[in-house]
Order: structure tokens, then C-alpha cells, then sequence
């Protein structure tokens, strides 16, 4: 094991046992100076500290550039000459705003400082002056050793020393990483593990001085390169040495281990990605426009100054009498604060009670999210929630939903529903596991009660012996496997290293043929009730090449047995000839796939001793051999040994599906939405989910790395990607039939994409055309990539699910995450900008709540830009007539009252509780949804064209005043008033075409504004207010003559009536045309998904064949490395006999 | 969020079934058709249509006299006032007109300038509401909005102040008829009373005096605006209850105008002798100007408006004719939106059927 090689890049060096040493390294920080090398293992994911938070938040406050400019805005207003309304009124919608949000920050850290400090209190033990201390975790300095209790959580990446199992095996349970729930072996050094568990550990552990040369901390979680120096020997470590942050120690009494790297150095918090603010779609045009419009109103100003500057130098020409007009007798300084002074006036073109209402109605739709019903979870009291208040209309635009497998998917449990024993069908898939009777198994004391299948007539033959072959069946399946059986309460509980094998032992416990232990050599098993203890000569272990695993035993009555079970394309290759049952046992495995269960044939061999004896021969010699030599051999032996076998039966496991996930995966497929899967789950299991959840059907052809590959070396991968479809035998046949095509990529292949980035626009320009892709055994980092790829190479809304801790990053990473608040523990759903508990409620989220608000917040923005535009885009034609000077067309209090209090009511109520199609329709129509993913109703043309009705509307609201007004004995008050009027006629008439649901809220809203409107301004125009302070209140009497007055009636009427004429006719012809739009709709059938596949196994291998990741499980257990400890109780007995 | 309310039990996070949490609020969505809304647009030209014709009636039945006496008679008098130096001096001039037809009701002789912009910020600011509402500290230190005009050049502060007040229009008009037969009879004008009932008792108020004071003595330490002849307390000689700030002639110029071209009330026709009972009877008649208001350095023009009045008010041609263009432009949309509806909805509706 010891080399020499010391080399360069291993630079993180760790020494055991030295906590003053690292502990002086430790990174600190102090403002923006950084300093240490090594992080603590404290976790801060809080921003402001008391001392902090208020000049922090406002800093973070004024970096949004819109609350910048309103405070410039505000700064404006507090210079007399220029200012249109008195700074303490303009300074209180600021103030609104950045209280409000600064609450909301306050209240968010505060959130993230308990979640911070509950995960830093949790326990560990270090090892400080040769005893184990009860320490918190953020205590943990890189260097110390720690011992780690059965189901801890692992509090740092640690290289594992010893445990307390033989060998210093451990096992860990990485489900918060790779979603994965089965377990993983961890093995200390050879050396680690003789030195240190002889002594007593405390002692032995306290005395280890080895140093550790790794690489830099990073977010690869399945390598690790590093090594040992200790006693003068350097050892090689690899990521088998490794215990991560974040995983659960399982069967495992304890462990010790060597902190390597801590709190923000680890594997998984390196994979978490950023977090950042996450801004919708809609925003970025919307603080686009916003810019666009700050601009031009700078523009506008900047010639109107010049305008002004004109008008100036004229009247200076004309006489001295009029020099006052001009400040300080310079028509350019005159002309300097015009440009102010009007930006001043245009800017409630673009208020701040935008951003207070934006935030309002997003408010008020999460809280519709957490409202709703139907997508509340009865079984776990758990409501929706929406955690992220500022994403709502962009889940009406959602394109792509990429979403993880296992927990989200699936329920990730396993059931044995069906199985062909000699051809014999037993149990029915129709029946669903929960409504499913169970079968007495009384008779059969360790019965936990889990087996899912009804075959009374099996346990019948069973128990009566009846059929050779169904016994030989179980016994199959109580054999065959690398199962650990751990025992509990009496009972044994089964370790495995894939769920499959684990449903599959745990059905034959049930059904009497109970596994309950296993050592080196020896399996031990009740039959019945009866004990018998089989010696086990050889392990045929599984790789995901040969796709079969088979277990060679002595019986006890001494014959050797051949057991094997594996995919059915592989086992019926090997079989004897002329097996009586073989057709129907096929046509059973027909009907399994049919059913989208996983299927697993069994069979069996007698193996006679004397080909036994040569055999092992062959294998003993091959032990000595060279690695790649060794495997070429192994696998022709083993291909030698499994041959001939004589087929016993058929087994079909259900991989649980959520819910409704079918359902809801079709649905969103109608809606237009491509669902993509990200698993870290083995390719098969990953292609057989796809198929269970009708992403994939028989028709899908799967694009697989090689084909695509050479797609994209292509130099134009949509040709060759048509011409592969063409070549296809069966596109030919069914010429107008779309081929429906999916990819599906491992995360090995796509590393390769890290290589050439420009394959990465090509993919997506394929992916597009494509149902799906299903991305399998990738990391949480490359989910996260994946996710980065479709965000760059397309301008589509990405929505991540998932459940576990692995999916953290890809949540982060997407426009919008969605955490299941499932079983794999909260950290989804900490960082998901929406929690749900069923996937199913995505049908729900996106289709009625996105729509709904989409639709409604693209409404309100196009409303809101109209109603403050055509307000306040007026002054640049009244500065035509009173030499650019700035001079206000509206009292003061109307400009603060106007956005306020006159029109916002009515557009909130419409932003609340529009609905264009009711819930139950927006789910029948799911084309309804694409209105959104198209982005009809907020594309930059959508925005500008209500940017020009503005335009055009202000033009209006001066012009016809100004016809009826210019050259007559009314003043320039009542005109005044006459345009407020028109103004917020204009605005109101305009909510009420928009608006299509009337509620009640609605109607007495839109009233009591335009009374508002009335009361308010008779109020401010009256003689008490005017007797208080003359110089804010000068309209005195005003209105009190202008509401009587029929010219000014007239005028606003007609003023307002002409303005909303464009609008008026796009409607009338909106309505005129749509009966043919709305007929398509209800026309379009939207036909029931149908539950069954129509795959025909023939076509081509799909099998479902999924046991352990890779080869490993076996050679554990064969190795003579691994005896599982705590037999049972029967197992001593049998030893004993 | 429930527990807030105090629910137990497993169900406690259960959000509550209500119509409003649910979005399901009971609410009318108009379900508008071809046949609601081209109706509507038909209608509405119309009643637009109506309106118009309407007002353009009313508008018709009003009479009205302008007269541009900015120049022409009174070109010797503009050539004064280019002079700063002859500002001082009066100078009066005669306009004649005649009057086809009688004007029938009440006659409001308007005054009316052009290209005088009122409007103007720096110029409309110019003012102190608090000194013209009668503050007895704003009197003595008007606010500085008022500059340039809050002090002369001996340092008392200016009442009224500012530039509005400067600036009134000084000219001031004597109508005569010349009946066939007789001599000239001065045509009687109200000249009080035309203003708004709120500016004169709320918006403008005299300083508060003791009985045993008279308005100069209010005054007193006050000086008079720059351009103006008489002091403030001195306006009407005529009659006591019009001087100060409640001077009829100075809070109509003080309401200021929204465009360059404005007219403002000079006085109404008093009806009560003969014969203007019924309003001016047709015939030859002259004004005679003071003329003061120089107009030369804005490149005005200053004229005289007489006209009688609807309840719509003057000849003001704008609107009905506004109405109209109106009425036409839904009319030719509604029948554009017939033909499309003619053309492609109504496939959709048979096709529903």
C-alpha cells in the first residue's frame, strides 16, 4: 500500500489530534478583509448581525435601482425651485417601502439565525485529552477526531479511522445527498483499523498523529484523492475512506473519524450552490422598461429644457421688465432647473407604489397558495406554502420542469405486487396496494405484515408443499441477494444495498422463507419454520454489464445449487431447451411491463460437484491475477457457471408512484411544459420510472449517448438529428406521426459537456424538440449545471422539484424551486421558493395559481403603466403652452392622490381576484397555460404597445381640455380640475374593461374610488383646510364650481371616453373574434391518460432490472473482510448443532 | 399560520373553506357577445351624436363681439407704452363697433390678452395666498415665493406681493351706445359681484382692522406694487367695501389663466334701465380705453369681448364640434367592427350551433 509519491496538488494538509494548531488557521473575517485557511464547522447562512443590520439593509435597499432613483427622486422634491408636491409628503411612499421590506428581511434573518443555530447545537462527541466530550457541532475544528453513534448525523467530511464493526466497516445512508435510501459500505484502512480498535480507542485514537494530504476542499462528492502519512508510511485514501457531512450512520454501533474538512469546506455545502435573490421574468423586462422609461423621461426633460432655455433667451431679448422670469437672468441655469423640475413632474410615471402594490399582490397570491385546499396534504397537516413571496407569476410561464426521482416521483417504496411461478400468475395489479386485502399470514410468526400481494392460492401451495417449484422459487429469493439482516424487537430487519433486493427478501419472509442471517459462509434461513443453514460457495456479484447475480450454495443436504436472478433478456438467453412453461412465462412478463412493474426472473441450476470443483479451481487462480486480466476471466467464469438454468418464475415489483404523478405529468405535458428527470438513481430504474409515470411510452425512441454524441459533432445537429429519427424503421412506417423522442444522458456523460461548451446550445435546440430527457446517476452539482444550461441556452422559466438535500443546488439554481416536504428530511424545503407535499398539487400550483397570476400580474403592470403614464406624460404637452417651464397641470395633492387613492383600489381588487377561467377549467384546458409560456400578456411588444396607449391617452387628456379651455374666461384651475377628472375617468373606465370577474369587491371598490376622488377633492378644496395653510391648500373653491359646471362635465366625459376609444375597440373586437377562440377550447377533448403502457417488450430491451449501483455489494460480503456481528438468537443455535 | 388561531388537533393547519380564501367569491364575469357590444358602440355614437348637435343648437344661439384694439385706433397709445420712460403717462383712445343684431339676455364684456402666458411657473408662484387671505405677517414679510417683488427699494415690504399682482391689467373701459337720435349713453356695467363667491369671502381677505380703523391705516408700512398706480386700499374710489384684496378687478386677475390666450370678466351689463333691459339693442357703440396695459413686450394682443351667454357659456365651437367628430369616429368603428364580425364571427357561432 505504501508509496512514495508525494504529490503536488495534494495541499490541504491535516493533522490529527492538533486543535490548536488548526485552530489558529481558522478563517475569520473581518468587513470584507479574510483571512485562515481552514473553515469552522459553524454555519452561517444569516447577512446582518445587530450592529450591521441597518446600514446593511439600506445598502442592500439602494443597490435595487429603483429605490435609488426615488430616493434621488425625493432629494429632487426637498429643493423649493423645483419641487412639484412638499418633500414630506413625497418622502412617505419611500419610507413605506423600505420599512416594509426591511421588516421582511429583519424577520427572514431572524428565521435563518434559529435554522442556523439548531443545526450548530446538534451533538457529537470530540476527542479532547484522550475523552470523548458531548460537544455541539460547532465545536468541530478540522484535526479532531469525533466518534459518530448509530443514525448520527455526520457533522463533517471525516476520513473513517476505525468503528466498532469488524473490519472498521461502516455504513452510511446517503439519502441527503443522492436521494438514494439504501446504504453504503465505508472501510477504514487496513492499517487505521489494526492500530487503532487493539487498544482501547480512547487512548489508541488520542495518540494518532498521522497527517493527511488531500486536495482543496470541492463539490465532487464521489472522489476523494488524498493521503496518510503516519508511522513513516504514506497510505493512498480514497473516497471509500470518507464519511460526508450530511450522511447517517447506519448499523453501525460507532465510528471514529478524522475531520478533514469542516462547515463550508465540506462536500455537500461546497455542492450548494449560491444563494441568490431570484428575480421572475417578468421583472427583468419589467426593470427593463422601468429604465427605459427613467430615460426617457430624462430625455423628455432634457428637451423640454432646451425648450425652456428658448423660451428664456426670448423674453431676455424682449424687454427687462420680464427679466425675473428668467432665474437669475441666465436662460441656461433657467432652462437647467426646467429639466428638474419636469423630471420631477414625469416621474409618477414610474411611482414607487408600483413596487409597494407589486409586492402587495404578490403577497396576496402566495397567500392564496397557502390557502388553497386542494392542495393541502391531510395525512401530514400540511398546507402549501409559498416561501418565496416574489415568484408567483412566474409559475404561469413555466417551460421546463425538471424534476428529481426518488421522493418526488416515486414514494421510493418497493413492493413485491406480482409474480409467474411456473408460468401461474399470482396477485393482482389492479387493485391497488391500499385497498388490497392482506392474506392471513398468521401461521408465519415473523410476518411484519408487508407484503402487498394477494394470492391466497400461492400461500396454499406454499405451505402444502404442493409445488416443488414455488418453494424452490422462494428459496431463490430468500438466497440470492446480498441482504445484512439486522435484528430488532425479535425480528430481523433488512439492510440492502437496493430497495429491490430488500422488497424482494422482505415479500419471501412473509411468505414463510425468512433470511435471517448471514456470516462469511454460511446463510441461514427459516423455511417454513425450519432452519436450515446453507453454505455459500461463491457470490456471481452483480455489475450493471451483466445484469444478473447468482449465489452458489451447498444445501444441507449436501447438493450444490445455482440460484440466480437477474434482467429477463439476460436470464432467458441461459436457460435449459424446452422448458414446458417459457411462453407463458414470457407472456407474463408482457403483461408485468404492460403494467409498468419491474421485473426480475429467477432461476436456478444444479451444479454438479465435479464441474464445482473446476470451477473453483479457475477462480482460485484467477485471485492472483492482474486486474484487468482478472475481470475479462471472471466474467467468462461466471458466464460458464450460469448456463443451463432451469427457470423458476417471475417476479414484478411495483416502484411506487406519488400520487397522481401520471395524471399530473400528461396534464403538464398538455400545458406544453417539458418535464425533464434528474436522478442520481441507477439509467434502468431512472428509464423504468419513466415509463411507470407515462413520460416515456412505447412509441418514445430513446436517444442514448452515442447516437447523440455523434447528433452533436454533427455539423448541423437538427439535420442529422431528423435524419436519425428517419431512419428509423418505424418513423418510416408511421410516416405523419411525430416520432416522439426522449434522451437519456448519465452524469459520467455529461461531464463531457464541461469540455466542449458549445454543445451545450445544441443540446437545448434538440432537447426542445424532444418529449424528455432523462438525466441519470448525476450529482447535485451537475443537476444544478443542467439546470444552468437550459436557463442559458434558452429564455424559458425553469421549475426544479425535489426532496432531498441533493436537490438543494438545482432548487437554488432554477427560476423557481419547489420542495416536497417529504420524507427526506426539510432541507428541500428550506431553500424552495415554494413548498408542496405532493407532486400531484403541481398541477394546481402552475396551472391555476400560475396562470391565474401571471395573467393578473401582467394585467396589473400593463394597467398600472397606462394609468401613470397617460397621468403624467400630460405635462409635456401643457409645457408646449407655458414656455417649457415646468409649470404642474394638477393640484399637488391630486398628483399624491391620484396613484394612492384614486385608481390603485380597483387594480389591486383586479389583481387579486381576476380570473379569466375557473379553477376546474383551467385544469381541463390545459392549453390555456401556454398563454403564459408564450408570454403573450407581458412581452416587451405587449408593454410598449401600452406605453404608446399611454402616449396616446395623455394626448387626449390635454388636447380637448385645451380645445375647450384655450382662449376663454376659465382659469387654470378649473382646467385643473377638469383634467384630474378626465384623468381618473380614463383610469376607472379602463379597470372596468379590464376587469372579468366581478366580485363584490370589485364593484364597490371601483365606486368608492371615483367618489374617493369627488369627496377628497372637494375636501382639499375647501375653505377650512385653505384658512389653515393657505400656501397647501390654494385651490379653495375650485371644485365647488367646477362639479356644477356642464362644461366641465362635458369636457371630462368626453376627454375620457375618447382616451379609452383604442381600448373599447380592441375589446369589441377581442370579443367579436374570440367566440371562434373560445369554441376551439371547448372543443379540444383532452382525453383521460391511460394508465397502461402500450409497450411491447420485444421492441426493444427495456429491462427493468435495478439492483445495486455498480458492482460492490458482493465482494464485501464475500471478502474476508466482512462478518456481520449480532447474529440472531437462531443463527447461534444452528452453529451450535 | 393556523395556530395563530388556536386550532388543535390534526387538522390544525387545515386552511379555512371559505369562499374567499378559495377564490371561489361568487362573481359575474360579463359574458359579452357580438351582439352586446356592437349595440353598445351604435348607441354611444349616438348619444355622442345627440350631445353635438346639441350644444353646436346651443352654441349657435349665442351671440358674441370681439375687437382687437391693440393697434388701429389705438396704435398711438401701444407706441407710448414701448416707451418705459412715457409710462407714466395716460392715454386714452376710442374703438367703435357695431352691433347687427341685438344681443338678447345677459352681456358679459370680457377682456382678453394674447400670448400673455399666466401660466408661466416662476410667474404663477409669484404670489403670497397667505398675505392676499389678510395674515397680518405675511402682510409684513411676504413670502419669498413673491421675488422679485417682496420689497422696494426702500425695504417695505410690497402688498400684494409678487409677480401676478404686478402685473394686473390696468386698462380700463367706458362702452358708450350711440342711439340714432340722441347723444352717447354710457352703457351701465356691473363691476362687482363677477367674482367667485369663494374668492372673495374666503380666498382674499382684508387684514383684520379695529372699527376705528380705516383700510390705509391697515396698510400702512405696506408699498404699493411696482407697476401700479394707486396703492392697494385706493383701488375703487368708489366704493369702500372693493379696495384692498377683495377688489373685484384684482382677484379676477389674480385667478390666473391655464394658456396664453385668456379672457377675464370685466363687468356684466347692468339691466336695469332702458334700453338694456333686454340686453344690448343693435346699433353703433364706442369704448373708451385707458389705455395702460402694455402688451409691446410680450408681443400681445389685447382685446374686448362682449357675448352673451348659455348655461354652456360662450361661443365656444370646440366641443360640439369635438362631440361630433367623436360621434363619427365610434360610428365608422362600429361598423368596421360589423363587417369583421360579419366576416369571421359569425363562422364561429354557426359553428358552435
Amino acid at each position: 500500500m505504501a508509496t512514495q509519491s508525494v504529490e503536488s496538488d495534494f495541499s490541504w494538509e491535516v493533522k490529527a489530534n492538533s486543535h490548536h494548531c488548526h485552530k489558529d488557521k481558522l478563517k475569520k473575517s473581518f468587513l470584507c478583509f479574510h483571512w485562515g485557511r481552514y473553515s469552522d464547522n459553524v454555519v452561517r447562512s444569516y447577512k446582518y448581525s445587530p450592529l450591521t443590520f441597518l446600514p446593511l439593509m439600506l445598502f442592500e435597499q439602494f443597490q435595487r435601482v429603483a429605490n435609488f432613483y426615488y430616493l434621488l427622486m425625493v432629494t429632487l422634491q426637498c429643493v423649493p425651485i423645483i419641487s412639484t408636491i412638499p418633500w414630506y409628503i413625497a418622502m412617505i411612499p419611500l419610507l413605506a417601502v423600505l420599512i416594509v421590506r426591511g421588516l421582511k428581511d429583519f424577520a427572514n434573518d431572524m428565521a435563518r439565525r434559529r435554522s442556523d443555530s439548531q443545526i450548530n447545537t446538534r451533538p457529537c462527541d470530540i476527542l479532547i485529552s484522550q475523552r470523548f466530550n458531548a460537544a455541539r457541532w460547532k465545536d468541530l475544528c478540522v484535526g479532531d477526531i469525533v466518534r459518530i453513534h448509530k443514525d448520527q448525523v455526520i457533522p463533517a467530511d471525516l476520513l473513517l479511522l476505525c468503528s466498532s464493526e469488524n473490519h472498521s466497516l461502516c455504513y452510511v445512508e446517503t439519502a441527503d445527498i443522492d436521494g438514494e435510501t439504501n446504504l453504503k459500505y465505508r472501510q477504514a484502512l487496513d492499517v487505521t483499523h489494526s492500530e487503532l480498535t487493539c487498544h482501547p480507542s480512547e487512548e489508541s485514537l488520542a495518540a494518532f498523529d498521522g497527517v493527511v494530504f488531500c486536495e482543496e476542499p470541492n463539490n465532487r462528492l464521489y472522489i476523494f484523492r488524498g493521503e496518510l502519512h503516519w508511522q513513516g508510511q504514506c497510505h493512498l485514501l480514497d473516497n471509500e475512506h470518507i464519511l460526508l457531512r450530511g450522511t447517517v450512520l447506519r448499523n453501525t454501533e460507532f465510528a471514529y473519524g478524522l475531520t478533514l474538512y469542516a462547515g463550508t469546506d465540506t462536500k455537500i455545502l461546497k455542492n450548494c450552490g449560491k444563494l441568490t435573490v431570484k428575480k421572475t421574468q417578468m421583472e427583468k423586462v419589467f426593470n427593463r422598461l422601468v429604465i427605459g422609461i427613467v430615460l426617457g423621461v430624462l430625455l423628455i426633460a432634457a428637451c423640454l429644457a432646451i425648450g425652456s432655455c428658448i423660451f428664456s433667451s426670448q423674453v431676455m431679448s424682449l424687454t427687462e421688465d420680464l427679466y425675473f422670469l428668467v432665474v437669475n437672468g441666465n436662460p441656461v441655469y433657467t432652462g437647467f432647473i426646467a429639466m428638474w423640475s419636469y423630471v420631477l413632474l414625469l416621474s409618477p410615471a414610474m411611482p414607487v407604489a408600483l413596487y409597494i402594490s407589486f409586492d402587495l399582490i404578490h403577497t396576496v397570491h402566495s397567500l392564496f397558495i397557502n390557502w388553497d385546499l386542494e392542495m393541502y396534504w391531510q395525512e401530514a397537516d400540511k398546507p402549501a406554502q409559498a416561501r418565496n413571496t416574489s415568484l408567483n407569476e412566474e409559475l404561469g410561464q413555466v417551460e421546463y420542469l425538471l424534476s428529481d426521482k426518488t421522493g418526488t416521483l416515486t414514494q421510493n417504496r418497493l413492493l413485491l405486487r406480482q409474480c409467474c411461478i411456473a408460468g401461474e400468475i399470482y396477485g393482482d395489479v389492479s387493485i391497488s396496494a391500499e385497498d388490497m386485502e392482506p392474506m392471513d399470514l398468521s401461521w408465519n410468526p415473523f410476518s411484519c405484515g408487508t407484503l402487498f400481494m394477494s394470492a391466497p392460492s400461492l400461500v396454499e401451495n406454499l405451505r402444502g408443499q404442493q409445488c416443488p417449484l414455488s418453494s424452490q422459487f422462494f428459496k431463490a429469493l430468500s438466497l440470492c441477494h446480498t441482504v445484512m439482516a439486522e435484528w430488532k424487537e425479535e425480528r430481523p430487519v433488512y439492510q440492502a444495498a437496493s430497495p429491490d433486493e430488500e422488497a424482494l427478501v422482505g415479500a419471501a419472509r412473509e411468505l414463510g422463507w425468512v433470511f435471517l442471517s448471514r456470516t462469511r459462509d454460511f446463510v441461514v434461513v427459516s423455511e417454513l419454520g425450519v432452519t436450515r443453514q446453507y453454505q455459500l460457495l461463491a457470490l456471481l456479484d452483480f455489475t450493471s454489464k451483466r445484469r444478473r447475480m447468482s449465489v452458489l450454495v451447498r444445501e444441507p443436504e449436501g447438493g450444490l445449487k445455482l440460484y440466480c436472478k437477474g434482467a429477463d433478456m439476460v436470464i432467458l438467453e441461459r436457460l435449459q431447451k424446452d422448458i414446458p412453461f417459457q411462453e407463458r412465462t414470457e407472456r407474463a412478463l408482457e403483461l408485468f411491463s404492460q403494467s409498468c412493474l419491474r421485473t426480475l426472473c429467477v432461476a436456478v441450476r444444479s451444479v454438479p460437484e465435479a464441474s464445482w470443483e473446476q470451477w473453483r479451481k479457475t477462480l482460485t487462480r484467477s485471485a492472483t491475477m492482474a486486474t484487468c486480466d482478472r475481470d475479462a476471466l471472471l466474467e467468462k467464469l461466471y458466464d460458464q457457471m450460469e448456463t443451463e438454468l432451469l427457470l423458476l418464475g417471475v417476479t414484478a415489483i411495483e416502484d411506487r408512484l406519488q400520487d397522481g404523478v401520471p395524471e399530473t405529468i400528461s396534464l403538464l405535458q398538455h400545458a406544453g411544459i417539458k418535464v425533464w428527470v434528474l436522478t442520481g438513481d441507477k439509467k434502468e430504474t431512472a428509464v423504468n420510472i419513466g415509463y411507470s409515470c407515462k413520460l416515456l411510452d412505447a412509441d418514445t425512441r430513446l436517444l442514448e449517448w452515442q447516437e447523440l454524441r455523434q447528433i452533436l459533432q454533427a455539423p448541423d445537429p437538427r439535420v442529422s438529428f431528423h435524419k436519425a429519427r428517419q431512419t428509423e424503421v418505424w418513423a418510416v412506417d408511421k410516416e405523419t406521426a411525430r416520432p416522439k423522442t426522449a434522451v437519456v444522458l448519465t452524469g459520467a456523460e455529461l461531464v463531457e459537456f464541461d469540455q466542449r461548451p458549445e454543445w451545450g446550445a445544441k443540446f437545448m435546440s434538440l432537447a426542445s424538440q424532444c418529449e424528455s430527457v432523462l438525466c441519470c446517476r448525476v450529482t447535485p452539482g451537475q443537476k444544478a449545471d443542467i439546470v444552468t444550461m437550459v436557463k442559458k441556452h434558452t429564455s424559458s422559466v425553469t421549475m426544479v422539484i425535489g426532496d432531498g438535500a441533493n436537490d438543494v443546488n438545482m432548487i437554488k439554481t432554477a427560476h423557481v424551486g419547489v420542495g416536497l416536504a417529504g420524507v427526506e428530511g426539510g432541507q428541500a424545503v428550506q431553500n424552495a421558493d415554494f413548498a408542496l407535499s405532493q407532486f400531484r398539487f403541481l398541477q394546481r400550483l402552475l396551472l391555476v395559481h400560475g396562470r391565474w397570476s401571471y395573467r393578473r400580474i401582467s394585467t396589473f403592470l400593463r394597467y398600472f403603466l397606462f394609468k401613470t403614464c397617460s397621468f403624467a406624460l400630460v405635462h409635456i404637452w401643457y409645457g408646449f403652452f407655458n414656455g417649457f417651464s415646468a409649470q404642474r397641470l394638477y393640484e399637488t395633492w391630486f398628483i399624491s392622490l391620484y396613484i394612492a387613492l384614486y385608481t390603485s383600489y380597483p387594480v389591486m381588487c383586479m389583481a387579486f381576484f381576476e380570473q379569466d377561467a375557473s379553477a376546474e377549467n383551467s385544469l381541463k384546458y390545459p392549453e390555456l397555460y401556454k398563454t403564459g409560456q408564450r408570454r403573450e400578456l407581458s412581452s416587451p411588444l405587449m408593454l410598449s404597445l401600452s406605453l404608446v396607449y399611454a402616449l396616446y391617452a395623455s394626448l387626449i387628456l390635454f388636447f380637448i381640455p385645451y380645445g375647450v379651455f384655450h382662449d376663454t374666461a376659465f382659469d387654470y384651475q378649473t382646467m385643473a380640475v377638469t383634467v384630474s377628472m378626465a384623468a381618473t375617468f380614463t383610469a376607472t373606465i379602463e379597470i372596468i374593461l379590464v376587469t372579468r370577474y366581478w366580485t363584490k369587491f370589485n364593484f364597490s371598490v371601483v365606486c368608492v374610488s371615483v367618489l374617493l376622488f369627488f369627496i377628497f377633492t372637494r375636501i382639499f378644496q375647501s375653505s377650512r383646510l385653505f384658512q389653515n395653510s393657505p400656501i397647501d391648500f390654494f385651490f379653495v373653491g375650485v371644485s365647488e364650481k367646477a362639479f356644477l359646471d356642464p362644461v366641465v362635465w362635458l369636457t371630462a366625459l368626453l376627454t375620457a371616453w375618447v382616451a379609452v376609444l383604442p381600448s373599447l375597440t380592441a375589446h369589441g373586437l377581442n370579443i367579436i373574434l374570440t367566440i371562434n377562440n373560445t369554441h376551439k377550447v371547448h372543443s379540444m377533448s383532452t382525453q383521460p391518460v391511460e394508465l397502461k403502457s402500450k409497450f411491447s417488450r420485444g421492441s426493444f430491451g427495456r429491462s427493468s432490472f435495478a439492483i445495486s449501483q455498480g458492482a460492490g455489494a458482493g465482494r464485501h460480503i464475500t471478502s474476508a473482510t466482512h462478518i456481520h456481528s449480532r447474529d440472531p438468537p437462531v443463527d447461534k443455535k444452528s452453529q451450535l448443532e | 399560520m393556523g395556530k395563530v388561531k388556536g386550532k388543535l388537533g390534526p387538522l390544525a393547519r387545515r386552511p379555512d373553506n371559505s369562499a374567499f380564501k378559495q377564490q371561489r367569491l361568487p362573481a359575474w364575469s360579463p359574458m359579452l357577445t357580438a351582439n352586446t357590444v356592437l349595440p353598445f358602440f351604435y348607441i354611444m355614437a349616438l348619444i355622442c351624436l345627440l350631445l353635438g348637435v346639441w350644444l353646436l343648437l346651443t352654441v349657435q344661439s349665442t351671440r358674441e363681439i370681439k375687437l382687437d384694439y391693440t393697434v388701429g385706433p389705438c396704435d398711438k397709445c401701444h407706441e407710448k407704452r414701448k416707451n418705459v420712460t412715457s409710462a407714466a403717462e395716460d392715454c386714452k383712445c376710442t374703438v367703435e363697433f357695431t352691433i347687427e343684431k341685438r344681443f338678447k339676455g345677459d352681456v358679459f364684456f370680457y377682456y382678453g390678452l394674447k400670448n400673455f402666458h399666466q401660466n408661466l411657473r416662476r410667474y404663477m408662484d409669484s404670489r403670497d395666498d397667505g398675505q392676499m387671505v389678510g395674515r397680518k405677517n405675511n402682510l409684513k414679510n411676504p413670502s419669498s415665493y413673491c421675488k422679485p417683488f417682496v420689497r422696494d427699494q426702500s425695504g417695505l415690504p410690497i402688498a400684494p406681493c409678487g409677480a401676478v399682482a404686478n402685473s394686473i391689467f390696468n386698462d380700463s373701459f367706458t362702452l358708450m351706445y350711440h342711439e340714432p337720435s340722441s347723444t352717447p349713453v354710457k352703457v351701465p356695467l356691473l363691476r362687482r359681484g363677477i367674482t367667485w363667491y369663494t374668492d372673495k369671502n374666503v380666498k382674499f381677505r382684508n387684514p383684520k382692522m379695529n372699527s376705528s380703523m380705516n383700510l390705509a391705516q391697515v396698510f400702512e408700512g405696506t408699498a404699493k406694487p411696482l407697476y401700479w398706480k394707486k396703492p392697494v386700499y385706493d383701488l375703487d374710489p368708489l366704493d369702500q367695501n372693493n379696495n384692498g384684496f377683495i377688489n373685484d378687478d384684482l382677484i379676477i386677475w389674480m385667478r390666473e389663466a391655464a394658456f396664453p390666450n385668456f379672457k377675464k370678466l370685466y363687468g356684466v351689463l347692468h339691466r336695469a334701465k332702458k334700453p338694456f333691459t333686454g340686453g344690448l339693442p343693435a346699433g353703433n357703440y364706442s369704448i373708451d380705453i385707458s389705455y395702460n396695459f402694455p402688451v409691446q413686450p410680450f408681443q400681445g394682443r389685447k382685446e374686448i369681448v362682449l357675448t352673451t351667454l348659455t348655461w354652456f357659456g360662450g361661443q365656444n365651437h370646440f366641443l360640439p364640434i369635438a362631440y361630433l367628430v367623436t360621434s363619427s369616429l365610434i360610428l365608422l368603428i362600429a361598423i368596421a367592427l360589423t363587417v369583421v364580425w360579419c366576416k369571421f364571427g359569425k363562422n364561429g357561432k354557426n359553428m358552435e350551433e
